[in-house]
């Protein structure tokens, strides 16, 4: 090993990031819009749809949550988080202008380039919505690379659906998206269909010739999922999902977010259902 | 390779001239247990030991070690990383399996993502290494390939002879720490080179522990599943002693401390936790000891060699001296070995 002058930074330290903005989407779900106080690191920041960041309030702890923003679109990003543990109960305490750590951006990503051409159908569950839709705001900035693009989506009730005005609004009126929502549970205002995602994705009937499927969402609705693409005829090859694991490094070191010798902060987390059937199924 | 030879009486005052411009870490007695420890004068330093109870990992990867403090105010976040070390340091002692694990966690934290504070650490540390002439019985450091008379992981390296020791000079970094004090030490004639290798030759066969784990990583790529992992680890009290002073451990866990001023810092972690990968949401993806203590084997034994080429395990055997319930990984790759998994699995 040679002998270093200069000490060379921890990956562990964040850059100090403000909150800009913070959407309120669904009563345990925020969408907060950060920007790095440098610039320079602002514009240093390049990431891939898929991957994630580690966010952290100094005081409180840090945690892996992935960037729902589009690299198509500059200058900020953005995280949407559901209260669930310390970090996050926390976040959801925080207000607009509030200063954060963020460090990364961390894993691999999807593989949009071997999506051109094809067609693409997003399933999504709940806050699992939150990683595709850096992915499907990515696909609809660059149109005319992509075949045409199914979404489905749900969540347990009316009000738990995340991101409503980009999906009804914007997404459903792109030329050759169709967009398909569906809820476990209505209520006296909902009017749209009725049902748990797997079974309303066996409905909505893609067709897995030239496409791809990229699903996410709690772990058991992506168990079901996989059973009904196929069903559907989807092959492992065509079936890309991205997993959560607990990390604390983000970086391949602290030991605890691997499946078999993949580490998912590094390795993953987007995987095909292929490469899901070559690992232990500890996860 | 360049030799010297130093006296018992010299060592001394080579280690005594060494602190005035390097911190001296030493073997050396804490509450009568033996542990590598910043010592001030050679006077501290222990010379007849067996091995350190906790490996001398902790002076590259601390068991807690402040990553940066913060101070948050009205608006405002400053972070200020932890400074390098202020001195260079000499760490005087190492054995073998000890020297071998440093380069092992080397692979971990100088691969992607670098570690600034672990390189720092090692780039500025002198590694002294010192031979084994008495191995212990839970020694198995001849199984991973390590010779307990010889490492090349080390920049210098002592082998204790009758009144002294012979030096191998194995870096400039290693020679430049002598030179500090080159006049303590003599040049070798060729029959105190030979004692020092009759010496090093007679610790090898001294090892009476020991175990082959060629094939083990192939042979445990086909049974992650199997009831073999059920059998072994209802007995474990998932304490964590074997994660604590296994040289070549190097989980971590992250944390704060609370307030609007304060430090992140890392401390060491075990796989051997509940908590070690429970999700915030409950989801735990190794819920159960037989999942935890498979964990820590196949990490070892499997995903180190996967990532890395080359086994998790340096034979120190202080997990077969510590651990409260006798789990031995000696018996573990025997067990592989002897197709007990295939077995287990029918």
């Amino acid at each position: 090993m040679q002998q270093s002058s200069a000490l060379k930074k921890s990956p562990l330290i964040p850059e100090v990031a403000t909150i800009e903005k913070i959407t309120q989407e669904t009563p345990d779900v925020k969408t907060f819009r950060v920007v790095f106080d440098d610039p320079s690191v602002m514009d240093g920041f390049t990431y891939r749809s898929g991957q994630c960041a580690m966010v952290s309030l100094p005081g409180v702890g840090e945690a892996m949550i992935s960037i729902t923003a589009s690299p198509t679109r500059k200058g900020f990003l953005e995280f949407s988080v559901k209260k669930a543990g310390m970090l996050t109960g926390a976040l959801h305490e925080a207000e607009e202008g509030q200063k954060i750590g963020v460090r990364g951006p961390y894993g691999n990503s999807f593989p949009i380039e071997s999506m051109y051409g094809k067609d693409l159908v997003f399933i999504g569950g709940g806050i699992g919505l939150a990683p595709l839709r850096s992915l499907i705001n990515n696909v609809l900035d660059n149109r005319d690379k992509f075949g045409a693009v199914e979404i489905i989506y749900g969540a347990r009730s009316p009000q738990d659906l995340v991101f409503k005005e980009e999906i009804l609004e914007n997404w459903s009126k792109v030329k050759g998206v169709k967009v398909h929502v569906t809820v476990d549970k209505g209520d006296d205002d909902w009017k749209g269909p009725v049902g748990f995602v797997p079974a309303f994705a066996e409905q909505v009937n893609p067709s897995p010739a030239g496409s791809i499927a990229i699903t996410c969402g709690p772990p058991i609705m992506i168990k079901f999922v996989l059973q009904t693409l196929a069903k559907l005829k989807f092959t492992p090859e065509q079936i890309i999902t991205t997993l959560e694991m607990k990390m604390k490094c983000g970086v391949g070191k602290c030991g605890r977010c691997n499946i078999g010798e993949k580490y998912v902060c590094v390795d993953g987390p987007v995987f095909t259902l292929a490469q899901l059937g070559n690992m232990p199924n500890e996860f | 390779m360049e030799h010297k030879v130093i006296s018992r009486e010299n060592l001394g005052k080579w280690l005594d001239t060494i602190t005035r411009e390097y911190d001296l870490i030493a073997p050396t007695l804490d509450d009568d247990v033996v542990l590598f420890k910043e010592v001030k004068s050679a006077a501290r330093v222990l010379l007849d030991y067996n091995n350190t109870v906790l490996p001398a990992k902790d002076h590259f990867f601390p068991q807690t070690e402040t990553v940066f403090r913060f101070k948050a105010s009205a608006g405002q976040l400053a972070i200020e990383p932890e400074p390098p070390l202020a001195r260079p340091r000499v760490l005087f002692g190492v054995r073998p399996c000890d020297l071998k694990s440093i380069t092992l966690l080397d692979h971990v934290f100088d691969g992607d993502f670098q570690d600034g504070q672990y390189l720092d650490k090692r780039a500025r540390t002198v590694l002294v290494g010192l031979g084994c002439n008495s191995p212990q019985p839970t020694c198995f450091c001849g199984s991973f390939g390590i010779e307990p008379g010889s490492s090349p992981a080390a920049d210098l390296f002592f082998t204790e002879m009758e009144g002294g020791y012979l030096v191998n000079i194995q870096s400039e970094k290693g020679k430049e720490a002598l030179q500090k004090g080159w006049s303590f030490f003599a040049d070798p004639d060729a029959g105190q080179v030979k004692e020092a290798s009759e010496r090093a030759a007679n610790a090898k066969k001294a090892l009476k522990l020991s175990v082959d784990p060629k094939g083990v990583k192939e042979e445990l790529d086909h049974f992650f599943e199997s009831p073999y992992w059920d059998e072994i680890s209802p007995k474990c009290l998932t304490c964590g002693i074997c994660t604590y002073i296994c040289p070549t451990c190097h989980c971590f866990d992250i944390n704060d401390t609370s307030g609007q001023a304060g430090e992140r810092f890392r401390c060491w972690d075990s796989c051997m936790f509940t908590d070690f990968t429970r999700m915030a949401g409950g989801h735990n993806p190794r819920p159960t000891k037989k999942e935890r203590v498979r964990q820590r084997f196949l990490h070892k034994l499997r995903y180190f060699p996967d990532r890395y080429k080359e086994y998790a395990c340096v034979g120190c055997g202080r997990c077969l001296q510590k651990c409260p319930v006798h789990m031995d990984i000696t018996q573990i790759i025997s067990d592989v070995k002897g197709g007990k998994l295939q077995n287990a699995a029918k």
